[in-house]
């Protein structure tokens, strides 16, 4: 192996030594990730309760009978249209707010920032289902220390629809934001010093050298970390079950995940259950090559 | 210091924001402790205060002694630490290959990495479960109820995101290097192990806090997947054991959180210069 | 390397093979019958769980020094999640435990789940076996055949606050149209109580008013049911109830997502005026602030005097069909579920035992429980017997309806025939 020529870069029998070197990710992926997912979809063409399970009834193959009836429930496009709004919520929040500390945290002492770290990274740290618990206590209806800072002692903030929404909404930019801030403020850090001295020697604005030169140079990271928060953000799971006691009141705080969760062990509808799977991973496959296309569209590539 | 975006005049305001953010991000943290320390009738206090004189471990106390605590967290850490190990020399080999090597498939490999973690993790449950059954009957350690069903799965879940983010860190290594370890004599497996695995070492280490919380913070499959087996929980499933139907161990829960958050944030602490540098190299390929 | 890729292309090809259809398990009898080794219990968790710890300790104790070479391991399981820790147990029958207390709801469900065994032998030939209430044991017979040992009778009756009636000069309702304004007055009166604690997800308090008013969850006709929860009578029984969720009497914002534990969790807070509790959380209510300071009556029907027919709840005790520990399981089972541990069980929480000779002794011992043998010996009524009902319990289509209209989302009608719907369907399959 070791006794090739040296070319510029690449040498014979790449593909080889490649495979070699990918064999036990592959494996693993395969067994693991590859066959779970086929019998996923497989599972999702057929009528599979807890009956037939446990082999007490016979299989029945129902074709693409699950997906019809998911699509004309009418409570699926409810879930459906949620879990995308409060997806995109979560995503431009954590966006947003990772972004404008990254760029804070360069502008401030080290002192200061190594503060913010410490926090950011906590937040980080704290295990969702701790997290989820300790949000719910700091706005629990009676003990919450928020309802007394406001004065609104008893005020549940779990009941309405769109508050609970927004609470969970705030706890999960809470703990993703600092992926986003750690990643771009080095990302910004290791742009030379140089480049931006040249645009400010050019008398551009602090505004304008943000957008013309550094935009630019981070849009790579920016591409990452908005891929990878959409794909943890649309499969948020932990926060709604914990802090919405499972989907809320009627179901009405579910999103898909949940959903997913609820329609396959609680109801033992595992087949709608595989369903409601698949048809989120091309949901989320969709957006994600949309968003590609329209980057590549304004001359990104991957 | 020197930033590209430093400008003197507004940095006073500036650090007074970066203090007030580090601050309310910190809180509900600040919270959690507090809440563990403070004595169980200030805890459920229709005027919850945020201080208290009267500091104890109580709480502590009983998050350690109640349902053997302990165990618990031997188990988290043991599945922790080998889920690292393993899926740290596994995505290092792989990440070697996609970036090292040009070869067909590459990029539709490297696209099936991005879709496997688009799969809901919670929809794989069901299947995952009767692949686990299944094992289980060959090989009963790594099957249901048993700690190696948990590492199974979360090696494989882990997997992708490690492979993507150290393949940066690979690619970041100047192919010159290579190329004058090879000129050396040195085999591709000496240059891999003794020249490409420690310059690589800043990636790994970021790689590594990744799957460890990964491992650590899981709640679901720990809950599918040990049906019955008190002695091989973990310890998310330990805090359930506060939340009651009558009136939740508040007290308990949150110390039970600070002692599951804190070897998390150790990690973190410890590896913190690495994991910015880290990052920032994994997003450079 | 081509012996990799063949192996990838090769593993992959098995799996496709393997997997032309979605994995069954086979008959979960593993056949051995070990005398030695663990003994896996599950237990409910309940309000206020200690008293039950320490009687189940005490049992345990007891079982493992007349076994030696026998531990046993309890664990405590959350009521809201039961379905999927049951259905995971079915599932692996290997890692399921041996002994298993379950509600009578789900007999019908687990048992079609192929999860418990049958042991109609072990209990007719068991001496204490001959004083089980026939009509209790009948809940525990699918078919014919006994899945379970009934461990205790639950029935609700109303609990409410005596200093709060007496300061306000009030008497306990006589018709269950007259729970609501007295709910309504105490709390104009006593604005930080509720006028009565109720739940949208609390079915079993609930139910009462459907069939106080002559409505049903669901009629058989031929083995085939068909849900009636949307007829004129339930209707009017799911008004009655929801007119109690309201901001006047419990406001939606507080009591829409509780059920019957926190709904009963407020009574013992001392923040109720009345709740629909059981026998079963009377050890617990008087271990609260509202000890000392309430009583309990029938839950009064349509006409004065006559008692809203109650849910006739209760818990079983059942061996795993996959117990590798059969004998050892029906022992422990006949020790914890036996005349001496329910008697008890009752001392500890209040739990009304399923022995003709034990239920009449406590009864005639202990005042508390009459308003509760008064309420069953009125007739109590049961959930539609069929394995379906596990479905619509696990899908919550009745919390769900009570929760629609409780929050304003749907009217009576609207929430009461999207369940029916549901419930058909899943009477359908």
């Amino acid at each position: 192996m070791s006794q090739q020529v040296v070319r510029t870069r690449f040498r014979r029998g790449d593909g080889r030594v490649a495979y070699a070197y990918l064999a036990p990710a592959l494996l693993v992926l395969a067994g693991l990730l590859g066959y779970p997912i086929y019998q996923l979809v497989l599972i999702s063409l057929f009528d599979y309760g807890q009956e037939q399970v446990s082999g007490g009834a016979a299989l029945e193959f129902l074709g693409l009978g699950n997906y019809r009836a998911l699509l004309s429930d009418s409570q699926f496009w409810t879930v459906l249209a949620q879990t995308v709004g409060f997806a995109a919520v979560c995503v431009l929040g954590t966006l947003l707010v990772g972004t404008a500390l990254a760029v804070l945290s360069t502008r401030v002492r080290t002192w200061a920032r190594t503060l913010l770290f410490l926090a950011a990274l906590g937040a980080w740290a704290t295990p969702a289902v701790a997290g989820s618990t300790i949000w719910l206590f700091l706005f629990d209806a009676n003990f919450g220390f928020v309802n007394e800072v406001l004065g609104t002692t008893g005020f549940s903030w779990t009941y309405d629809r769109w508050i609970a929404f927004g609470l969970v909404a705030a706890q999960v930019i809470w703990c993703s934001f600092p992926f986003v801030m750690v990643t771009l403020y080095a990302g910004i850090k290791a742009i030379p010093v140089e480049v931006v001295e040249a645009a400010a020697l050019d008398g551009a604005s602090t505004w304008r050298t943000a957008r013309s030169v550094i935009l630019p140079l981070l849009r790579p990271l920016l591409l990452i970390v908005t891929i990878q928060s959409i794909i943890w953000d649309f499969k948020v799971f932990t926060q709604i079950y914990v802090m919405t006691n499972g989907g809320g009141i009627a179901g009405r705080n579910l999103v898909l995940n949940v959903y997913a969760y609820q329609q396959a062990f609680a109801a033992s509808q595992y087949g709608m259950g595989a369903a409601i799977g698949v048809v989120m991973t091309a949901l989320l496959l969709l957006i994600t090559f949309g968003y590609l296309r329209a980057l590549r569209r304004t001359g990104e590539e991957l | 210091m020197t930033s590209p975006l430093g400008k003197r005049p507004g940095r006073t305001v500036a650090e007074g924001v970066t203090v007030l953010v580090a601050a309310v991000v910190a809180f509900p943290l600040y919270w959690m402790v507090l809440t563990a320390l403070k004595p169980s009738a200030e805890v459920i206090s229709a005027e919850p205060r945020p201080w208290t004189f009267a500091p104890t471990l109580d709480s502590f106390t009983r998050a350690l002694t109640v349902q053997s605590f302990g165990r618990y967290f031997l188990n988290s850490v043991v599945i922790a630490l080998i889920v690292v190990a393993l899926s740290l020399l596994i995505s290092f080999l792989a990440a070697t290959a996609l970036t090292r090597f040009r070869f067909r498939s590459r990029t539709t490999l490297l696209i099936m990495l991005l879709v496997v973690q688009m799969v809901p993790v919670e929809a794989l449950t069901v299947p995952l479960f009767f692949l686990m059954r299944s094992v289980g009957d060959t090989v009963p350690a790594f099957g249901l109820n048993h700690l190696g069903s948990l590492v199974l799965v979360h090696l494989a879940f882990g997997l992708p995101f490690a492979i993507w983010m150290l393949r940066g860190f690979v690619a970041a290594v100047p192919v010159e290097l290579e190329e004058a370890a090879t000129l050396d004599g040195a085999s591709r497996f000496r240059f891999l192990w003794q020249v490409l695995f420690p310059l690589v070492a800043p990636g790994l280490v970021a790689t590594s806090v990744l799957s460890f919380i990964h491992a650590w913070n899981d709640f679901l499959f720990a809950k599918t997947f040990i049906i019955s087996a008190a002695e091989n929980q973990t310890l998310p499933l330990a805090l359930q054991v506060f939340v009651k139907p009558d009136q939740n161990d508040w007290g308990a829960i949150m110390a039970g959180s600070t002692l599951m958050t804190i070897p998390v944030l150790v990690f973190f602490l410890f590896v913190q210069r690495r994991l910015v540098s880290g990052l920032a190299g994994a997003v450079k390929g | 390397m081509r012996f990799v890729r063949f192996a990838v292309v090769a593993a992959v090809g098995a799996a496709v093979v393997a997997g032309c259809a979605p994995v069954q398990s086979g008959p979960a009898s593993s056949g051995s019958d070990e005398k030695t080794g663990q003994l896996r219990v599950w237990l409910f968790d309940e309000v206020n769980r200690g008293p039950k710890e320490a009687v189940v300790k005490e049992a345990v104790e007891e079982f493992q020094a007349a076994h030696s070479g026998v531990t046993v391991d309890v664990q405590y399981v959350q009521v809201q999640t039961r379905a999927e820790r049951f259905k995971a147990a079915f599932s692996d029958p290997k890692s399921a435990p041996d002994v298993a207390e379950f509600g009578n709801t789900d007999l019908a469900g687990y048992v079609a789940a192929g999860g418990f065994a049958d042991i109609s032998g072990e209990v007719s030939g068991w001496d204490e076996g001959a004083d089980l209430l026939p009509a209790v044991l009948d809940t525990a017979k699918v078919d014919g055949k006994v899945y379970g040992l009934p461990w205790y009778v639950g029935v609700r009756a109303l609990y409410y606050r005596t200093d709060v009636f007496a300061e306000l000069g009030l008497t306990p309702p006589t018709t269950l149209a007259e729970i609501a304004p007295l709910a309504r007055r105490v709390r104009a009166a006593k604005p930080d109580l509720l006028g009565i604690s109720v739940g949208g997800k609390y079915t079993y308090g609930a139910m009462p008013f459907v069939w106080a008013k002559g409505g049903e969850i669901a009629e058989e006709e031929g083995g085939k049911h068909t849900a009636a929860i949307d007829s004129e009578q339930a209707r009017q029984g799911v008004a009655a109830y929801t007119e109690l969720l309201r901001d006047d009497i419990c406001p939606p914002a507080q009591c829409a997502g509780n059920g019957g534990d926190a709904s009963v969790e407020a009574f013992r807070a001392g923040k109720a005026a009345m709740t629909i509790g059981g026998d079963f959380n009377r050890k617990s209510v008087d271990e609260s602030a509202a000890a000392g300071k309430y009583a309990v009556v029938p839950l009064p029907g349509e006409t004065a005097g006559s008692i809203a027919p109650a849910f006739s709840g209760g818990n079983l005790l059942g061996v795993m069909s996959g117990t590798e520990r059969k004998t050892l399981a029906v022992e422990f089972l006949k020790l914890l579920g036996g005349k001496q541990y329910q008697q008890k069980m009752f001392t500890a929480m209040g739990n009304l035992p399923t022995f003709a000779d034990v239920q009449a002794e406590v009864a005639k011992n202990d005042p508390f429980e009459e308003p509760f043998i008064k309420t069953l010996s009125a007739g109590a009524r049961f959930v539609p017997v069929t394995a379906d009902w596990a479905e619509i319990d696990a899908q919550a289509v009745l919390p769900t309806m009570f929760q629609q209209v409780a929050t304003g989302a749907q009217d009576v009608n609207t929430a009461t025939t999207a369940a029916a719907e549901q419930m058909n369907a899943a009477f359908g399959s």
